[in-house]
């Protein structure tokens, strides 16, 4: 990538826009929806501000190209501000970013987000992004508007004026270009949002999406979450080319040092054992700029042929079970739910955490459709391209009719269901640039089983209680309506007399009373065991409560 | 009013469900839970023996105990039990969808018996065969009896003497029909039959499209014979008058129809040797000595029959080639010695994926309109038949 010269990015960028997200013109208003609300939540976190963001997307127009629409989306958040400098770097100049390879579960990561919403804008609609920001140092806030400089990769700042704002601090993007609006579906704006509340309980969001009504949610957790430290990589997750590419971040060091500050888990005492792994001595002092790729090679090989210790877990970040549970009741009206955190553990090198949510909605999906699936990759809603995706993957493979969910071959189960999956690590592999699917390597779809089969688990518990439910009133409902036909006929074929009839009464209601009892006894041991699983799930909600309260 | 019987039956039905019923009744008395059983009719519980001839049932009993799962099927039974009980009683007959209606007309007529309703005929279907299989009796025993269906018959020396339910007899002499054919009604049992002259052999053919058109070829007139349409899948009637014909006139008889898996199986073994479904009665419907006279796997070569390849990818024909293998596995017709040449045939159709159909023959020589006659009557005379 560092081949790529500045000036040539941005060119490249302006050409291959389908590749992050700029393919359709409905995906184009949810990709620049998304950066930008990426952007604010991920500005909000790193300067531990509660999130309060206004959205709003509205056709305003005819588009420009054929089959579109001109289309205003507007985002606005209350975190830290950008400084009127920095304007154009951050919305007009591509790979510009704070948060680039940092090994931090942030949900940008390349810098290249929200400058490709301007460069779509003014393809479009000859306008790139209009800004409002203040930061707290600022007395007024700064309006301008920013278009990126495709031949040189920099950002134009036009009609700069100063203004009093509402708001102390926070940052308001608007951008007009062609594109769609669909509301509902994998693709649609409401299930973006719909994604976004589950997993950021703390964000309290007001949205105007096409002509739906203004709705605001309101967050249910007052914990900003804590960013774990950054992490750097494992050498165990690079291939050589990457390997080669990650030297060149790191200017004209010593190879030892290279290793040691570029990778976690490398100690004075692993380069020796590089050494005894092959890694030629006069390779370990030399300086990296100077090497050939065949001196990266021999270094690349001996690492890979050494043992390491495994990578920390430290970095990665849970929603947790506690905020899940009151977030998904922001969905929708909940049957019941269950929610499944897993350990922080190590796929493919790289450390990971699972999440899972499973809920049974009254109020949405229905019994004969597939669930709901809510996609994220370190919170952020994955809604394209989903059966190529290790979530998809994993859903499939489980056996959900043994939680007594229907589910056709290997499909998804159906019925009136949210299932949201959300994998968080400071190095997920997507298989491509737009970010949409999670690369399925079988130790993390493993994972990701595992995780859905618990949670599965739990939902069954819920699940077979209903049915035993309705089975009870079913058989109950038998015994009422056929006995006596029964007794009767048997009576009137046999030519037998009042008395003996009324005997057998007695003895059939004996009979199906005995078979009712157990009906009831199984239903009430379902019972129990779901009462004891409900009160463990309102503990969560509960010690949810105070730990808000302790923070108010 | 007397009706003619189908068998000379040991079993008394009304008696036998008196007991029945007074069994369970006593059960509920002491609070025992009462039960039912029935012959389990399956391919899994058929035997095969080429002495008996015909499919005869195993030991395995499906047996049906009162619990609140089952007491549906239970007031079902009894309830429609009632029923044919009274019929037997006054002399009615009814078919199944007859008794389908008289049930639904009786359940509308009294509120407490809406929870029996049957949501479609299949249902109430099931309690009669049921009823049955349970008290080991014929459908036709118990005055149920199906449209009539197949069997259209075509004779110059067949007389048929018909014993009707008032004891009056009539007398049908098939070679005064012409070209209509004769058709037994769903209770062959009741005819009587002599041949005016030597009858050398019967042919049933799978299609009466087919046995009609060799009728009107003049078939009958040349050949001293019975010529039978099946009409498909052959009915109750069809397998019981094929049965008398076998008992009572003791003449060769020979089924022609489609080289394919489906008239092998469906077609054929049911006409020769029941069905795993009617174990209990396969006895009297099946004819065991008819001969598979074709089509033959070796005609289609030797006569250059046009024919066309099985495709796999239709549902219906990949289950009829999947149906085969499965019974050459499991279905002891099949499975035994002595019928090795018929599941050769079984084989050699999986293997070459091929069907031919009975019409076939009449491409052999279109300018010759008897020519599938002559075929025919070759393949006879040179013993060419399975
Ligand atoms: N609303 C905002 N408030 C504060 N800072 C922001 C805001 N939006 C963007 N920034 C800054 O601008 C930088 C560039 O944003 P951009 O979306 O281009 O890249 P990114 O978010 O780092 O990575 P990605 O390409 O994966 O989105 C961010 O790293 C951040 O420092
Ligand atoms: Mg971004």
């Amino acid at each position: 990538m560092s081949k790529i010269t500045k000036s040539s990015t941005a060119e490249y960028f302006a050409k291959n826009l389908q590749q992050v997200g700029f393919s359709s013109p409905l995906k184009a208003v949810l990709t620049t929806l998304k950066e930008a609300v990426d952007n604010s939540l991920d500005a909000c976190e790193g300067a531990e501000i509660l999130p309060e963001l206004e959205i709003e997307v509205k056709k305003v127009g005819i588009g420009s190209t054929k089959n579109t629409d001109l289309i205003k989306i507007v985002v606005e958040d209350n975190g830290p501000g950008i400084d009127a400098d920095d304007l154009a770097k951050v919305f007009g100049e591509y790979l510009a970013s704070s948060k680039f390879g940092r090994g931090q579960c942030s949900r940008g990561q390349q810098g290249i987000g929200i400058s490709a919403a301007t460069t779509w804008a003014q393809m479009t609609n000859a306008k790139g992004v209009q800004v409002i920001s203040k930061t707290k140092s600022m007395k007024k806030a700064v309006s301008a508007q920013v278009d990126v400089d495709i031949k040189t990769n920099t950002g134009i700042v036009r009609n700069k004026t100063t203004l009093d704002w509402k708001k102390t601090n926070g940052t308001r993007v608007e951008f007009l270009m062609d594109g769609r609006i669909q509301m509902n579906g994998d693709g649609g704006l409401l299930t973006y949002i719909d994604g976004t509340v589950l997993v950021n309980p703390h964000l309290t969001v007001t949205h105007k999406m096409g002509d739906n009504e203004k709705t605001t949610v309101e967050r249910v957790s007052n914990d900003s979450p804590e960013i774990p430290e950054a992490t750097l990589p494992h050498p165990h997750t690079f291939k050589l080319g990457e390997f080669i590419t990650h030297s060149h971040l790191y200017g004209k060091i010593s190879l030892s040092k290279f290793l040691k500050t570029g990778f976690s888990r490398i100690s004075d005492q692993s380069i020796k054992d590089f050494v005894k792994n092959g890694l030629p001595k006069n390779l370990v002092e030399k300086t990296i700029t100077t090497m050939n790729e065949e001196d990266f090679k021999k270094a690349f090989q001996a690492v890979q042929a050494t043992e390491l210790m495994a990578p920390s877990t430290k970095s990665v970040l849970t929603v947790g079970e506690d905020s899940l549970s009151k977030s998904i009741n922001r969905l929708g009206e909940v049957d019941f739910f269950s929610v499944m955190t897993r350990k922080p553990t190590i796929c493919d090198f790289k450390p990971v955490v699972v999440e899972v949510a499973l809920a049974r909605f009254i109020n949405r999906g229905s019994e004969g459709e597939p669930v709901q699936l809510l996609r994220f990759a370190n919170r952020v809603p994955l809604q394209f391209d989903k059966s190529g995706c290790a979530i998809t993957w994993a859903i499939e493979s489980v056996n959900w009719k043994s939680y007594g969910l229907s589910q056709p071959k290997d499909s998804l189960p159906q019925g009136p269901y949210v299932f949201a999956v959300s994998i968080v690590s400071p190095f997920i592999k997507f298989k491509n640039a737009s970010k949409e699917t999670i690369d399925a390597s079988d130790e993390l779809v493993e994972e990701i089983r595992r995780a859905l089969m618990q949670a599965g688990q739990k939902l069954s518990r819920h699940i077979k209680h209903e049915m035993k439910e309705a089975d009870l009133e079913r058989k109950l409902a038998h015994i009422e309506q056929f006995g006596p036909i029964l007794v009767e006929k048997l009576v009137s074929i046999s030519g037998a007399n009042a008395s003996r009839k009324k005997k057998a009464e007695e003895g059939l209601r004996k009979i199906l009373g005995r078979d009712s009892d157990d009906a009831v006894n199984q239903l009430e041991e379902a019972q129990t065991k779901l009462a004891a699983q409900k009160q463990k799930e309102a503990k969560k909600m509960s010690s949810a409560d105070e730990a808000d309260k302790g923070s108010q | 009013m007397a009706l003619i019987k189908v068998r000379e039956l040991r079993l008394d039905i009304p008696k036998e469900a008196k007991n029945l019923a007074e069994k369970m009744l006593s059960d509920l008395e002491k609070s025992k839970r009462p039960y039912l059983e029935a012959v389990k009719t399956s391919l899994d519980n058929s035997n095969y023996n080429s002495k008996v001839g015909y499919l005869t049932p195993g030991e395995k009993m499906v047996r049906t105990e009162l619990n609140v799962s089952s007491v549906q099927k239970l007031a079902r039974v009894v309830f429609m039990l009632e029923i044919l009980l009274r019929n037997l009683d006054i002399g009615a007959v009814n078919t199944k969808r007859e008794l389908y209606y008289i049930c639904k007309g009786l359940i509308k007529g009294d509120g407490k018996y809406k929870p029996l309703d049957f949501e479609d005929q299949d249902e109430s279907d099931g309690i009669i065969d049921f009823i049955g299989d349970m008290l080991e009796v014929y459908r036709e025993e118990l005055n149920c009896y199906a449209n009539d269906r197949g069997g259209q018959t075509y004779s110059q020396q067949l007389v048929v003497t018909e014993t009707l339910p008032d004891g009056d007899k009539a007398n049908v002499d098939l070679s005064t029909l012409g070209t209509t054919p004769f058709q037994p009604k769903n209770r062959p049992q009741s005819l009587k039959l002599k041949a005016k002259k030597k009858i050398d052999f019967c042919l049933v053919v799978e299609s009466e499209g087919t046995a009609g058109t060799l009728q009107s070829m003049g078939f009958t007139k040349r050949n001293n014979c019975i010529l039978m349409g099946a009409q498909g899948v052959p009915s109750n009637g069809v397998r019981g008058w094929c049965k008398l014909i076998e008992n009572q006139l003791d003449v060769p008889m020979y089924f022609f129809g489609d080289l394919d898996a489906y008239t092998m199986q469906n077609i054929f073994r049911t006409l020769k040797a029941g069905s795993a479904a009617s174990l209990i009665r396969n006895g009297d419907f099946s004819a065991p000595n008819v001969r598979f006279l074709g089509v033959l796997p070796g005609d289609v070569k030797k006569y250059d029959l046009p024919h066309y390849k099985v495709k796999e990818s239709d549902p219906a024909e990949a289950r009829q080639l999947k149906k085969a293998k499965d019974a050459l596995e499991n279905d002891p017709f099949f499975r035994d010695k002595k019928n090795k040449e018929l599941s050769d045939i079984l084989r050699w159709l999986i293997k070459e994926k091929i069907r031919c159909e009975q019409q076939s023959y009449f491409s052999v020589d279109p300018r010759d309109p008897i020519k599938t006659e002559k075929i025919i009557l070759e393949k006879i005379r040179r013993g060419d038949y399975v």
